[in-house]
């Protein structure tokens, strides 16, 4: 934990349990987030059906005619405070080819302007931050790439986008984010890639998971 | 085999089943009948309940029976149902045959009835279930709601026989819907949170398979500071104060994940009793434990 900071564990709803490692963003508690969710992937817990890393959080959906809250909050805890020594999953590097600007990318100028950056220099700053999967869930396939250094974190816009199409690659609060499904976005849309990471025909229907490093090229 | 032919369906009708649970790491919420203890109770009616069923909301529903014989129950709320033009009880479990008219309307009270039959409702599965999610626009019949003109086939096999599963109890008929208080109960402050209990809401005519508005005339969250928060999963019963202090419960087709602050979740068995709260129905919450909320889960009291 950090600086001996114990997450938060609260009741969602009557038959969910959320770890809470922080209230704000920061790389460190969703870092904690992700180790924690993989880490619960190697126990048996008993009533255990499921389990969602977010932003700062890990989310159990438990069934409670097999496991009562306080005892699963307990064997939680005991988990929480082993000194985690297996080795934790190996995440993939995954290149994602973008059309930057134009009809695909309209907010771009804007999100460079906000940077202080021309276009070109915008797309190669952004290329060249260390990304990986903060989460994903909030919509199918949709992924929150992060964290971008802090000259690249914009606000949203003022103007929510009422459609933005499937692969729509969205820029702000020093992330990037991919959707695999249209949608609306208040975030500044800058590109857009054939990359899909949804498919309901496939179990899993994502590729992506948290944690899995993440690297944009440009493509024309 | 047998098909229905929909002659007329009212804009929430839906394919479910018990739901596409294990998707939420995906963005998928788990869908599912908004009365479950309904889709339980015609369950129990056949012998061999099929896990499908067709889900309508307070509109009307005719469809027509072509082929084999097959049985059906229907339960929900209130509603008329009569075949070929008789008038029949509501709930009840039916033959019906090649040929059979079947209209349903709506009655005195609730919102949503479905109905389930003895061999399944043959559209895909997709990520193991049939239950339409109409956010992500998956499941059921290509991922929609029924209308007029739509065929859906039914399997020819008959369902496995009822096994022994456990009845989820029914909420209590009258009194407060019951609450577990939220993942961010805590920044109401106390006289919000006083307040959400000792006040009286209302459920308005925004309701669907989503969410529903509560009326706040009392003003309860109408100075509500605006909280930046961090996304979190969402389960169907929190109750999400919009940014303009608008209460709404999220339902079986909520978003996957929400930014709004959550006072309170309704506890399972409730949530079935509240999604079935017309328009202009007055509600009031009052917060109990988990361990509380588990002992009604089992029924064995908790009125």
């Amino acid at each position: 934990m950090q600086d001996g900071k114990v997450p938060e564990l609260l009741a969602l709803g009557d038959s969910g349990l959320l770890v809470r490692f922080a209230r704000e963003l920061t790389s460190e508690a969703n870092a904690e987030a992700v180790a924690f969710a993989e880490q619960l992937h190697s126990h048996t817990v008993t009533g255990l059906l499921e389990i969602v890393p977010s932003l700062v959080s890990v989310f159990l959906r438990y069934d409670p005619a097999q496991v009562r809250f306080a005892d699963l909050s307990g064997q939680v805890r005991l988990i929480l405070s082993e000194q985690s020594n297996i080795a934790l999953k190996v995440h993939e590097t995954v290149t994602i080819s973008v059309k930057f600007g134009g009809e695909e990318g309209p907010d771009l100028a804007k999100a460079a302007q906000l940077c202080g950056l021309g276009e070109a220099q915008f797309i190669s700053a952004h290329n060249s931050s260390q990304l990986h999967v903060l989460a994903t869930g909030f919509a199918p396939g949709f992924v929150y790439c992060g964290m971008h250094p802090a000259e690249l974190s914009v606000p949203r816009r003022q103007q929510l986008h009422p459609q933005v199409p499937a692969g729509s690659i969205l820029f702000a609060a020093g992330q990037t984010s991919i959707t695999a499904t249209p949608g609306p976005t208040g975030w500044h849309v800058i590109g857009r890639t054939e990359f899909r990471n949804f498919d309901p025909t496939q179990d899993p229907s994502t590729r992506l998971s948290a944690g899995d490093n993440i690297r944009f090229v440009e493509t024309s | 085999m047998t098909q229905l032919q929909i002659l007329s369906a009212a804009p929430m009708t839906t394919v479910q089943d018990s739901g596409r649970y294990g998707q939420l790491r995906h963005g998928i919420a788990a869908s599912g009948p908004m009365d479950r203890s309904a889709w339980h109770r015609a369950g129990q009616m056949l012998e061999h309940p099929a896990a499908s069923c067709i889900e309508f909301g307070a509109g009307r529903l005719e469809f027509l029976v072509e082929g084999e014989r097959i049985h059906a129950a229907f339960t929900g709320a209130e509603f008329r149902l009569s075949i070929n033009g008789i008038a029949r009880n509501w709930e009840t479990k039916i033959e019906l045959n090649g040929g059979d008219r079947v209209e349903i309307s709506p009655g005195g009270t609730g919102n949503f009835g479905l109905v389930r039959f003895d061999r399944e409702i043959d559209v895909p599965l997709v990520l193991g279930s049939r239950a339409t999610n109409l956010i992500a626009g998956l499941g059921g019949l290509a991922g929609r709601t029924l209308r007029a003109g739509d065929v859906l086939e039914i399997a020819h096999e008959l369902s496995a026989a009822a096994g022994t599963a456990p009845f989820q109890t029914a909420g209590q008929a009258n009194g407060p819907v019951r609450v577990i208080w939220g993942i961010h109960a805590d920044m109401f402050g106390p006289k919000a949170r006083r307040a959400f209990l000792e006040c009286a809401f209302a459920v308005s005519p925004k309701l669907d398979r989503m969410g529903m508005r509560l009326l706040d005339s009392s003003g309860v969250f109408s100075d509500l500071q605006h909280l930046s928060l961090v996304s979190d999963v969402v389960v169907p019963g929190d109750v999400q104060i919009l940014g303009d202090g608008t209460p709404i419960v999220l339902m079986r087709d909520h978003q996957p994940t929400g930014g709004y602050p959550r006072i309170a979740t309704v506890v399972g068995p409730d949530l079935d009793r509240l999604a079935q709260m017309r328009p202009g129905t007055e509600v009031r919450f009052a917060s109990i434990s988990v361990e509380n909320a588990h002992t009604i889960r089992r029924g064995e009291g908790g009125s």
